[in-house]
């Protein structure tokens, strides 16, 4: 009890716990769509997704000095590839959440003669550009894993092993891509935080390549992966070891 | 702007900030009202009061829990008085968030058929226990510190011919000596509070808060633009103990 008081005190979670509900509610409409029985659930479904998806707008309100805050302290970082892709991810974030409090203002009346699909397109470009930044960090943060990894003497003994120990298996056809995946798991699996966030980051990416139409999938492939996120999310925050740092 | 981070981080922060502004919109829809503004600015601003409120319940779908582990530490306090009143105080505030809860069930239409006057009313008396409660616990510390300031001066100071009245005697002597004793009485109360700012910021708080279930009850009816204004001052009162925790009372 004591643990989800204190998980439940930071907004942050909060807000993942919602947003994961949100996500299930979409999810759950889309595998529903089409049973004629249960119409009454799938409209109490989409009242609380609707209410959900309104209560963190309203949050959300102060987040815009929480990114620029983020986005002055990575501009400090020595490692300039991070500092770049962290820094662009930051002031793109910070521009989303600038787009989604008007969007907040559109909706609650207190501006009216505003666009409203087209700064939904903004903030939708703003969220996938940022998103596009922080996977280019994580590719960049395995490949200098993998780099670290191939020059360990140790490693590369245990792959010479592994390589050559499956004699039943047919022959690889291409042997540096079997070497490759080889240290890129090996990579990921000693560093769960870069693989959580590289899985994060990608299935986030499925929302804004749907609302774009750059990749249009379904409302159901979009409520899963945005489900699948917040509970990665959910469990880097109750796991801070599992967080990647910077 | 460090701080502010770290002030929105809390999520009760959040929470607070938020019924600032929503009781901030129910005393500017008062003020419009009264200053015959236009019907269509008039309803935005009640939109926004519930929408803020609706939100707020969502925010708050939690803190049934949070009471109950504030109850289940208060029991182990070592004054009775307090351990009485704070623990049963921490249980109203849990059951009051539970009727919250249904209430948000039901305004969001997952519970269809609620009657949401019969549960927002219960909400309301639970909140008017707890707030009773901890008004209790605030005069029963205040009392005690007055006691202690009141001993202290005696012990600092030579007995004066005329300290304290006995009651038989409050009826047969003239009225300067009684006005001698209430000054006296009110100087002690203001050096206490004035030494003790957890204290008045905590009587201030409830005092202002305990009007608004008062209000919706129909036990004392005040009208929006004062509910309004408690509201708004006790939620700024909130924030200031949470940006200066030295000023939360403890425990």
């Amino acid at each position: 009890m004591e643990a989800f008081v204190k998980f439940t005190s930071q907004s942050q979670g909060r807000d993942r716990i919602f947003r994961a509900t949100q996500y299930t509610c979409a999810l759950s409409i889309y595998l529903l769509r089409n049973n004629s029985e249960r119409i009454n659930l799938v409209s109490k479904l989409k009242s609380l997704e609707t209410n959900m998806s309104a209560g963190r707008k309203l949050f959300r309100l102060g987040n815009t000095v929480n990114s620029i805050e983020a986005a002055k302290r990575t501009m400090q970082l020595s490692d300039r590839v991070l500092c770049l892709c962290l820094t662009a991810a930051n002031m793109n974030r910070a521009l989303y959440f600038i787009c989604d409090n008007v969007l907040w203002a559109r909706n609650v009346g207190l501006i009216r003669n505003i666009d409203k699909e087209r700064w939904s397109l903004n903030s939708s470009r703003c969220y996938f550009l940022s998103l596009v930044m922080s996977l280019t960090r994580d590719v960049y943060v395995v490949l200098q894993l993998m780099t670290q990894r191939a020059r360990d003497k140790h490693f590369r003994q245990k792959m010479e092993l592994q390589l050559n120990e499956s004699p039943e298996v047919a022959e690889v056809v291409v042997p540096h891509l079997d070497a490759f995946l080889f240290l890129l798991l090996e990579s990921l699996k000693s560093h769960p935080a870069v693989a959580l966030d590289t899985l994060k980051n990608i299935c986030d990416l499925f929302i804004p390549l749907d609302r774009l139409g750059i990749y249009k999938s379904n409302a159901g492939v979009v409520g899963f992966c945005g489900l699948v996120s917040s509970v990665i999310g959910i469990v880097t925050l109750a796991q801070p070891k599992l967080r990647l740092k910077p | 702007m460090d701080s502010w981070v770290r002030f929105n981080a809390q999520s009760q922060a959040k929470e607070r900030v938020i019924r600032a502004a929503q009781y901030a919109c129910t005393l500017l829809g008062y003020t419009l009202q009264k200053g015959g503004a236009a019907a269509e600015l008039h309803k935005t601003v009640s939109q926004l009061e519930a929408h803020m409120s609706l939100s707020r319940k969502l925010l708050r779908l939690g803190n049934s829990v949070e009471a109950l582990e504030a109850a289940k530490r208060a029991i182990h306090l070592s004054d009775s008085v307090l351990r009485l009143c704070l623990t049963i105080s921490h249980l109203n505030r849990a059951m009051y968030f539970a009727c919250d809860n249904v209430l948000w069930a039901g305004k969001t239409g997952l519970v269809s058929k609620l009657d949401q006057h019969k549960w927002s009313q219960r909400s309301f008396r639970y909140y008017l226990f707890a707030l009773i409660l901890n008004l209790t616990r605030d005069v029963y510390e205040l009392r005690l510190l007055i006691e202690c300031e009141a001993r202290y001066r005696a012990a600092r100071s030579p007995p004066s011919p005329s300290p304290t009245l006995p009651t038989d005697h409050l009826l047969s002597h003239s009225t300067p000596d009684m006005l001698a004793w209430l000054r006296r009485q009110l100087h002690l109360l203001v050096t206490v509070l004035y030494s003790n700012p957890p204290l008045l910021l905590d009587l201030l708080k409830n005092s202002c808060d305990i009007f608004i279930p008062l209000d919706r009850l129909g036990i004392y009816r005040t009208g929006q633009g004062f509910v309004g204004a408690c509201g708004l001052a006790s939620s700024v009162l909130s924030i200031l103990t949470m940006v200066h925790p030295w000023l939360k009372l403890k425990p």
